[in-house]
């Protein structure tokens, strides 16, 4: 059965003396319950994992919101969440590198490793993917789950669950700048300083990127930027009128020319800028996904050799990632903003922070 | 008033040339003539006198020029993109001829030599072009992009190390050829076109034409092309297309098409050719290639598009966009002088260098459907 189910009947199921596992269960629009969460049998290559650490994504926030994200549809109640860490309780028979009590990092993802996609490594491509809280796949904001060993990495000791936690969305930072060929040559243009736009700033430094300019409508988020290193922040609006004279401010605050622009919005207005900022040559990177279709200027780009390059995901960036914590290279504390419990008032009051927005960056929960 | 005369001729000299050289005596005998677009859809054949011969130039007697959808965009508006004609200036740029002078210093030509010419002299200073990337160049000068005179002329003059010599089995007119063809093999290498890569091209005109000759040239095993003109198709499968497939021009029957696509080709589908630009064609293409899979933009039909980016990059289809080609002419005459890539059955009209040979040629190329290269031996 994958990834476990309600359970159904008493609490009795659970053995006498064992808590029953508990899991946030996304039952219709703006409605989480905690409720007992049935988990699979531990397969020879899994582990179980006392999850400690959970984040909260966007795409989390819009389940909850609309029981939808793109072409997922939420159709019978689904344990939500995916950004985690934990410590393994258990582990399969065939487990050789994981033990109980190790600290690990989940990556959520479990691809079939058959397909072409797989087996050329581009496995987040793979269509038969299982991702947790991506439906019909049980998410992980419970107190176990059962997962396999291979997608779980273990913290160094210097690094922290919370930490563990945030590999996930800087996966997606990774995996961008490795896609754009980041690296001591490429000036960056980052559109948007959410939690995407933040983690794709820090990934770059740590790439080597040499300068970096940040754009938002929010000033809040622009100083946090600039409080985490970023070269140069520009206010830009939400009027696509603007863009000419905004890109006039880019390339003011970035002199030598942009090599690369990520988007990490994901609006007309937001490519628009990115492909008539970007120089030619270079890249538009688009990790942020707001609209489906967009109405953008792409033919000048095109003839200008700017390409675009799409980020769905990312694919082995937790090793690099840990790397980039542990060494300090990359400092994910600062986006931490909120901190809850996992009971059913911090579960509502969690989700309703992060869909705030505004000064909430990360809202990361502690089991 | 002779000195006043001479001196308005010497004006209108220099007006007629750009302004940018010296005014000379014409020489006894016969005038350098080009086709000068004058003005919306008016071509005159008229005097063009050409710039000194530099050490490192070469002059051309032109033989044979083919017409582009672009000389025919300047030809019908007086601009194309944000290129735009301000004065009278000579069209054409793909073409090909004879050696007749040499500078001082050029040492891989002779007179006598018959050679192909890449129309474009970048500034070979700035940093895209030191990065090899120079058709990005800011400061390009492109014969026939305003305003820059074109070759569509008796005689031209040119740096040397832009122009290519043919090999004796190449002709004239192949070698005006290398400049179209040259699109083709600049975008199966920016696309990665190999004997691994599934084709689809969206368009079987010019562009696409030559696409698919240089995509099958790159060992694409499998090509399906789609166009909505079924003429264009049945030269399209003449020219080696494993599948041709007429599409429609309503966005409507853009997914319908795309399973179409999809079942044509078999396996997925791993590089697709947009030879024409519009918000349906890069819709098509978006959908239709495979996760992870390559969208090369070569048709500049439009210039903002209303396209599904969002899937496409949900799928990782990233999308690369192709201006023109840099390094291309050794590859394309080297194809077609082993044969790989034969591109005469292409040469669909050919024209003398008259008034009325220019006039009827434009409106040939203009018209499209069975015209696929017009070509001027002059």
């Amino acid at each position: 059965m994958g990834k476990g189910g309600m359970s159904h009947g008493s609490a009795g199921e659970a053995k006498d003396g064992e808590e029953e596992n508990m899991a946030a269960w996304l039952l219709g629009i703006n409605t989480l319950k905690i409720q007992p969460f049935k988990l699979p049998p531990l397969g020879p290559h899994d582990v179980k994992i006392r999850v400690k650490a959970v984040g909260i994504c966007g795409s989390d926030v819009h389940y909850l919101k609309t029981l939808r994200c793109a072409d997922f549809i939420v159709k019978e109640p689904m344990v939500i969440g995916h950004e985690c860490a934990g410590i393994i309780e258990e582990v399969g028979s065939e487990v050789k590198k994981l033990v109980p009590g190790d600290r690990v990092a989940l990556e959520p993802g479990i691809s079939c490793w058959r397909c072409n996609l797989c087996k050329e490594g581009r496995y987040n491509l793979c269509p038969e993917m299982k991702f947790f809280a991506t439906p019909p796949v049980h998410g992980s904001l419970a107190n176990q789950v059962v997962h396999p060993a291979d997608l779980c990495f273990k913290l160094p000791g210097s690094v922290s669950l919370e930490e563990g936690a945030m590999c996930e969305p800087l996966s997606v930072g990774v995996h961008a700048c490795r896609r754009a060929n980041i690296g001591p040559e490429t000036n960056v243009l980052v559109m948007g300083a959410g939690p995407i736009g933040l983690v794709t700033m820090l990934a770059a430094r740590a790439f080597g990127a040499p300068r970096i300019v940040i754009v938002d409508v929010d000033d809040h988020r622009l100083s946090v930027a600039k409080e985490l290193g970023a070269d140069d922040i520009v206010k830009v609006s939400t009027n696509i009128q603007d863009v000419a004279e905004e890109v006039s401010q880019i390339h003011k605050a970035m002199e030598p020319g942009i090599d690369v622009t990520f988007d990490c919005a994901g609006f007309n207005k937001t490519m628009s800028t990115a492909l008539s900022a970007t120089r030619a040559g270079g890249k538009v990177c688009l990790v942020g996904m707001g609209h489906s279709e967009m109405t953008v200027p792409l033919t000048p780009a095109a003839a200008r050799e700017v390409d675009v390059v799409g980020i769905f995901r990312y694919k082995n960036t937790w090793p690099l990632c840990l790397e980039f914590i542990s060494s300090g290279k990359i400092d994910v504390k600062p986006l931490i903003t909120h901190r809850f419990g996992f009971s059913q008032k911090e579960v509502e009051e969690a989700f309703e922070t992060s869909a705030g927005g505004g000064n909430a960056i990360k809202v990361m929960f502690n089991l | 008033m002779q000195d006043r005369i001479r001196e308005r001729e010497r004006e209108r000299e220099r007006e007629m040339s750009g302004g940018i050289v010296e005014v000379k005596e014409h020489k006894d005998g016969e005038e350098n003539m080009a086709a000068w677009l004058v003005g919306i859809k008016t071509l005159k054949i008229e005097p063009y006198h050409l710039p000194p011969l530099g050490p490192h130039d070469v002059k051309v007697q032109i033989k044979a020029l083919g017409i582009c959808g672009s000389d025919v965009h300047h030809f019908k508006n007086m601009r194309c993109a944000n290129f735009i004609v301000k004065k009278p200036m000579v069209i054409g740029h793909e073409c090909a001829g004879i050696i007749e002078e040499v500078g001082s210093q050029v040492k891989t030509l002779a007179v006598g030599d018959r050679v192909a010419l890449e129309p474009g002299i970048s500034c070979r200073r700035c940093n895209l072009c030191k990065d090899g990337r120079y058709n990005l160049c800011p400061e390009m000068k492109f014969f026939g992009s305003p305003p820059t005179n074109g070759s569509l002329a008796n005689k031209v003059v040119h740096p040397e190390y832009l122009c290519f010599k043919l090999p004796d089995n190449v002709s004239l007119e192949e070698g005006a050829m290398c400049e179209p063809l040259s699109v083709g093999v600049h975008a199966c290498r920016r696309a990665n076109i190999s004997p691994e890569t599934n084709v689809l091209i969206v368009g079987a005109g010019p562009i696409g034409l030559i696409v698919l000759l240089a995509a099958r040239a790159f060992g694409a095993p499998r090509i399906v092309i789609v166009d909505v003109d079924d003429c264009r198709l049945s030269i399209a499968k003449n020219l080696g297309a494993d599948e041709t497939i007429q599409v429609s021009t309503n966005i409507q029957d853009v997914c319908e098409e795309v399973v179409k696509l999809q079942s044509a080709m078999g396996s997925g589908i791993d590089v697709s050719f947009d030879c024409v630009g519009l918000n349906k064609t890069m819709s098509t293409a978006l959908n239709a290639t495979r996760s992870g899979g390559k969208v090369c933009l070569i048709g500049l039909a439009q210039s903002e598009t209303t396209v599904p980016l969002t899937p496409a990059t949900v799928r990782e289809v990233d999308v690369i966009g192709i201006f023109r080609y840099r390094n291309t002419w050794p590859l394309c005459i080297e194809l077609l002088k082993t044969g790989k890539i034969d591109v005469k059955p292409l040469i669909t009209h050919r024209f003398g260098f008259s008034q009325k040979g220019v006039e009827d040629a434009f409106e040939t190329s203009a018209s499209g459907r069975s015209a696929i290269k017009v070509m001027f031996n002059l």
